[in-house]
């Protein structure tokens, strides 16, 4: 008897349809999957036993081989296990074929038969087109968020071989509740001090530009950074589904709901390696640390004691939004737009900022400063000094904006964006600064001195008048750039004091 | 330490015919002067000013020169104290290395490098120097000598300096200089460069500089410019023969030689443990007058310069309190018109907010109360107008209008 059993596997943060097909036959008993399996789907073989023989289900004395179809294609993990189960069941003639008419199943097998949950649920479910599906019922809030089928969510093997027998009614997916309002995120009221830095945050969040902070430790750089997150609006539904794909491909809890509403907000160590910040790996290639900051923030703490090669490997998607890793084995290609938050001490000893203060040798400035290479510095269209703040900031009575009203005027501005047909400023191609970001004739004077100066080279000027846009946006001001918002961009794009060489 | 030739010193390829004769009989072209031998000597592997002092003091060059080809021991006490307790090995390391050296093509080098020579005690000899606790034993020169006849003052300070102290030390160099005081300063990033900027700027007396290394090596290597306009207007110094790397050991030894010339020593910024200070204990030393420029508490570029005032140093405001302390007639206070564009009413909040401490984009806003879009066109037009200076994201104000 043979039998075909629709079912996916994962590729990267893409789920792949596979179709399992079991064969058995009279002939010496034994157990065969053939198709590309990796270890853990291998020994798909001894979890399908067990778990049939605690259902009260017969393992066959059959000859039973099962194929992975398409065959080029490696499957990784243990969720075609319920899979090879029911096609085991259809193919040993316990369950009618029928049962399989128009149904994907998709599920890890326990030896005491409890099917349990797969790793990258929605990206396996997005991928199957079978009106029906039957899913781990611990996966049923995600099999839900795709909308498109059927769900029907089993807790074990014996409940789905009784329901597709028809012994049993399919037990009810839970219905999907409100979901909780996310947990606040850190508020920018708590920032005392730092109004240009502050601003600059503002600017990055409205126009997507990313952000590197430079200053002694104790000067507030993770603070701002852990608020930039909070003044970014929430994911519309498309991009919220394509982010909640990527967090369930690695692995990661998802928020109640199972929708993840709010920007992600990564900060890898800086022990990382290059594969966990860009992804890959030898086995299933699991997306990086950029791929899980898709449409959040990527804040990169302490980039002076980043390996630079690691560093250099965010250049290519922070230009691209996409990484592309290969391996022998397979091409994939994550997602990758992130706004990037860069935070680091202006030399080794931390006290490197303003002139005289710093203790450090000038070998040792400049062996810093080299791990910062120019290309990836360029990609930091704001780049601020922050200070300590004096004490009398820090105890003051005024405190600064709290998030929604910041929050609230850089939605504002991005409207305007929007308007002009841009997702956000940073992304504005060079053919159409012209029409989007002129320059009156104070700022056309401003730009041409600081080119002149040798305060900012040609493909600053691109980044600058950005930047100016976004900061009009916030302003509200129409039509072409005024002298105080080129001024401004100006000002928040310093060459920073590491890379200015003398102490 | 790893075995060095002395870079730079041609070593004779092959076997070499004249090792083993006497020093001078290989080359027909006369005898070679004693600088020669010297000057060899004091290219050898661990031979420090005051091991070549000695050995000079005991035996001359020429025949310290032989002794130490020939290898033999020293048995004067005070080269013996000056080799110190492994005084075996480097006498063979000298012989060894010195077996490579030809004392004439190392003199012909000098030569055509257009370097003078002097050993202590000849003509050519500065007298300044003459009469020092610790003269170096041989002194190479660019540029004219002549140079060292008027009185000097050093102007010294560190390499890590604020804006301030750049303008501080390229007005009193400035200032010196037009009173007719040379400036004596080591060539180092920050202060001692800017003195010597304000020197070349006035063109008055002429600039004294002492390096570190040999006067063919350019250290740190962005100072050319500076090394070239010293030789052209006034002399450089040293006492590392050429080829010569900028070991660290060189630095607090040509600091002595800057103490050693100067009639006074004025500090500008120094940290707490900076290298200038090493350039006051040597002026101790030689009971040469130390001036200090006060500095804020809040610059960590001052801290050693405030604690030199506690220790009852004499503060140096203005370039009278030098003059003063040389006993010279005070220049007066000569009203100097400010040839910087006033700054609009509308922008002296900010540069009011700036004071004279390198401040960020943040506490400017803060402090001057404004928004940041209308500071930061202020600050456009202050840096236009010469009145604040901007590294990084810090920005400071700056004096006077010299910078």
């Amino acid at each position: 008897m043979h039998a075909s059993v629709p079912s996916a596997t994962l590729l990267g943060v893409d789920g792949r349809r596979v179709r399992v097909e079991v064969h058995a036959s009279s002939g010496i008993p034994g157990f065969t999957v053939v198709g590309l399996p990796d270890t853990t789907c291998r020994e798909a073989r001894d979890r399908v036993r067990a778990a049939l023989l605690s259902s009260r289900l017969a393992w066959p004395s059959l000859r039973v081989t099962v194929n992975l179809a398409p065959p080029a294609l490696r499957k990784v993990g243990a969720g075609l296990d319920l899979a090879i189960a029911v096609g085991l069941l259809v193919a040993s003639e316990q369950l009618p074929g029928s049962c399989l008419d128009g149904r994907a199943f998709l599920g890890e097998l326990g030896l005491d038969g409890s099917v349990r949950a797969v790793t990258g649920a929605l990206p396996l479910i997005d991928a199957l087109v079978e009106p029906e599906l039957v899913v781990p019922a611990a996966c049923s809030v995600e099999a839900q968020l795709v909308g498109r089928h059927r769900v029907r969510p089993v807790a074990s093997l014996a409940e789905l071989a009784a329901a597709l027998a028809g012994r049993a009614p399919w037990p009810e997916p839970p219905l999907l509740a409100e979901p909780p309002p996310p947990p606040p995120e850190p508020d920018l009221a708590d920032v005392r001090g730092h109004p240009a830095a502050r601003f600059a945050l503002e600017v990055a969040a409205t126009g997507g530009h990313h952000v590197l902070l430079v200053g002694p430790p104790g000067a507030g750089k993770s603070m701002l950074a852990r608020r930039l997150v909070g003044l970014l609006p929430d994911l519309p539904p498309a991009e919220a589904l394509e982010t909640t794909c990527i967090h369930s491909a690695a692995g990661l809890r998802l928020p109640p709901g199972g929708l993840v509403r709010r920007p992600p907000f990564r900060a890898p160590h800086h022990g990382a390696s290059a594969v966990s910040l860009v992804g890959g790996g030898t086995g299933n290639l699991l997306p990086g640390e950029v791929s899980l900051a898709h449409r959040g923030v990527l804040f990169i703490d302490e980039l002076g004691e980043f390996e630079p090669a690691a560093l250099d490997n965010l250049r290519q998607p922070l230009e691209e939004g996409v990484i592309r890793v290969a391996r022998a084995t397979a091409k994939v290609t994550f997602p990758a737009r992130v706004l990037l938050v860069g935070a680091m001490n202006p030399c080794p000893c931390g006290e490197g900022g303003p002139a005289g203060g710093c203790r450090c040798s000038p070998s040792a400035r400049a062996r810093y400063a080299r791990r910062l290479s120019g290309p990836l510095l360029d990609r930091f269209d704001l780049r601020v000094e922050v200070d300590r703040p004096d004490a009398a900031d820090l105890l003051g009575p005024v405190s600064g904006e709290p998030t929604p009203t910041v929050a609230k005027r850089v939605a504002g501005a991005r409207r305007r964006a929007a308007a002009r047909r841009t997702r956000v400023n940073a992304e504005l191609p060079a053919w159409r600064l012209d029409e989007v970001a002129a320059l009156d004739a104070r700022a056309t004077r401003l730009l041409e001195r600081a080119l002149t100066d040798g305060r900012l080279s040609g493909r600053g000027l691109g980044a600058v008048r950005r930047v100016a846009r976004t900061v009009a946006d916030l302003a509200g001001a129409e039509g072409p750039l005024r002298v105080e918002h080129v001024a401004t961009a100006l000002a928040l794009r310093t060459q920073p004091t590491v890379l200015t060489g003398a102490a | 330490m790893a075995e060095r030739t002395p870079a730079g010193v041609p070593t004779v390829p092959g076997p070499d015919p004249f090792a083993g004769l006497p020093p001078g009989d290989g080359r027909d072209r006369g005898p070679l002067p004693d600088e020669a031998y010297a000057a060899s000597l004091a290219g050898l592997p661990g031979m420090g000013p005051a091991r070549l002092a000695a050995v000079v003091r005991v035996a001359g060059p020429a025949a310290a020169w032989a002794r130490v080809v020939a290898g033999r021991g020293w048995t004067a006490p005070e080269v013996l104290e000056a080799l110190g307790a492994h005084r075996d090995r480097l006498v063979r390391r000298w012989r060894d290395e010195a077996r490579r050296v030809e004392p004439a093509a190392v003199w012909h080098q000098i030569v055509d490098a257009g370097v003078g020579a002097a050993v202590q005690g000849s003509a050519a000899y500065p007298p300044a120097l003459a009469g020092d606790v610790e003269p170096p034993a041989v002194l190479f020169h660019r540029g004219s000598p002549e140079a060292i006849a008027g009185p000097r003052v050093a102007v010294v300070g560190t390499r890590r300096c604020t804006a301030t102290g750049t303008s501080v030390a390229l007005e009193l160099g400035r200032d010196l200089a037009v009173a007719g005081v040379s400036v004596v300063s080591g060539l180092a990033t920050g202060i001692d460069g800017a003195a010597h900027r304000g020197v070349l700027a006035a063109g008055g007396a002429p600039p004294i500089g002492v390096a570190g290394s040999g006067l063919d090596v350019v250290y740190p290597p962005g100072q050319a410019a500076l090394w070239r306009a010293v030789t052209e207007t006034g002399v450089l110094l040293s006492e590392a023969p050429l080829g010569c790397r900028p070991e660290r050991w060189r630095f607090p030894a040509r600091n002595r030689i800057i103490a050693a010339l100067a009639d006074a020593v004025v500090v500008v910024e120094s940290h707490r443990h900076g290298g200038s200070l090493h350039t006051v204990d040597e002026a101790d030393r030689r009971g040469v007058d130390v001036l200090v420029v006060p500095g804020s508490v809040r610059n960590p570029a001052a801290v050693g310069t405030n604690a030199l005032l506690a220790e009852g140093r004499a503060p140096v405001t203005c370039v009278d309190d030098v003059l003063v302390a040389l006993g010279l007639q005070p220049a007066g206070r000569r009203p100097r018109r400010d040839p910087r564009p006033a700054p609009a009413d509308d922008d002296r909040p900010v540069l009011d907010a700036l004071g004279w401490q390198p401040v960020t984009l943040d506490q400017l806003v803060l402090r001057s109360g404004r928004h940041l879009g209308s500071v930061v066109l202020a600050l456009e037009r202050l840096q236009d107008g010469g009145w604040v200076a901007a590294r990084g994201g810090w920005y400071e104000r700056v004096a006077g209008g010299d910078a």
